[in-house]
């Protein structure tokens, strides 16, 4: 009877040892996950945060500026404005002529020229060209078409010829000249861009700079 | 066995709380090398969390008159980086030329100003959540405030 019991006692410590050490292994086990928990929880986090951003940045617009020195280093710079981001930065901006998301412009008079009253009658005015200049130095066009107006500067002085062309929606005019008197409403008119399609709305080339300004839905540029 | 196993189950639960706690922003990162005679190396990586815990802690005083210092700056900074959180993953700017290359972006939900040049190397990234957190501090803590 007492070598039974004996023999019973030694499995329940065989038992026990085997539980101690199975419950010490995954304990062990258990603290090593815990440590390298994080690591997936980061990892998974990261990919998780990229694939929404892809998806809620997609349908913003976004303002490009691109301008490709041909000099001798080859300079290149490339900008990426979220019109929303620009739209709501301006607003904070106090210094000098710009506050509230307005600048201050004199009179509206630049160079004795009535901004305001010469935007109003391009504004009525039907498509068409406005200004057409042809000489020996330069080119230059001024027309109103498509709802767009569209400023042609061909210069042709000396060997080295540029060409500016700027292309901006009536609406963005509109909403530019839509705040006070002697006040153009930058806030306004990035919103009217934002309302817009795909559009260029600056290029400029010369001899050693290409410039480029335009708005699409990609958060980078080609 | 079971003794150790305890203690080591106690110390990584602590370690990992400790370790999600602090990291729970990210790093800061900001790598400076100077490639010139007696240019400064300069390896600094900092958990987010701690930047603005210890902000806290900073004598109002000091604060105070950072964010006077800054006063001008701070909202504009507040609303660019509010706003930069909807664009986690952008490139913002570059500018590339033979031997220069400077890229701003976000990545991640962080901010990327990366520099490199032949005389110096720049390379910082920080969460825009900690930069968030630090503009408030200083913004709740301003004199105007």
């Amino acid at each position: 009877m007492s070598n039974l019991s004996r023999k019973m006692s030694s499995r329940k410590d065989v038992i026990s040892n085997c539980s101690r050490s199975l419950l010490a292994k995954s304990a062990l086990a258990a603290t090593a996950l815990l440590l390298l928990a994080p690591f997936g929880v980061v990892a998974q986090s990261s990919s998780g945060s990229s694939k929404s951003s892809s998806t809620s940045s997609s349908l913003d617009r976004w303002l490009h500026v691109r301008v490709i020195s041909s000099d001798a280093k080859g300079e290149t710079v490339r900008v990426n404005v979220p019109l929303e981001l620009a739209e709501k930065v301006l607003p904070t901006i106090n210094k000098d002529r710009i506050h509230d998301g307005k600048v201050k412009i004199d009179n509206a008079h630049v160079n004795d020229v009535d901004l305001r009253a010469l935007v109003e009658a391009i504004r009525t005015a039907k498509d068409g060209e406005f200004v057409t200049v042809q000489s020996n130095d330069r080119d230059v066009r001024v027309a109103k078409q498509n709802n767009h107006l569209i400023v042609h500067v061909l210069d042709k002085q000396n060997s080295k010829k540029s060409e500016v062309e700027v292309k901006v929606p009536m609406k963005v005019i509109d909403a530019l000249f839509s705040a006070g008197k002697d006040e153009l409403d930058l806030v306004a008119a990035l919103h009217a861009l934002s309302a817009q399609g795909d559009t260029e709305l600056v290029s400029v080339k010369d001899h050693e700079n290409t410039v480029r300004v335009w708005l699409d839905s990609k958060n980078v540029t080609d | 066995m079971m003794l150790l196993a305890k203690a080591a189950l106690g110390l990584g639960g602590t370690l990992v709380l400790a370790g999600a706690y602090t990291m729970r922003e990210g790093v800061i990162r900001v790598d400076v090398d100077e490639y010139r005679s007696g240019g400064s190396h300069v390896h600094v990586w900092v958990p987010a969390a701690a930047v603005s815990m210890a902000m806290h802690f900073v004598p109002s005083r000091h604060m105070r008159h950072a964010s006077e210092q800054a006063r001008e700056a701070l909202p504009v900074l507040h609303a660019i980086i509010k706003e930069l959180k909807k664009y986690p993953d952008a490139d913002l700017v570059e500018v590339v030329d033979d031997d220069r290359h400077v890229w701003v972006r976000t990545y991640g939900g962080k901010l990327q100003i990366d520099v490199d040049a032949p005389d110096e190397k720049v390379h910082v990234l920080c969460p825009l959540s900690a930069l968030e957190d630090v503009t408030s501090q200083l913004e709740e803590r301003s004199p105007a405030a």
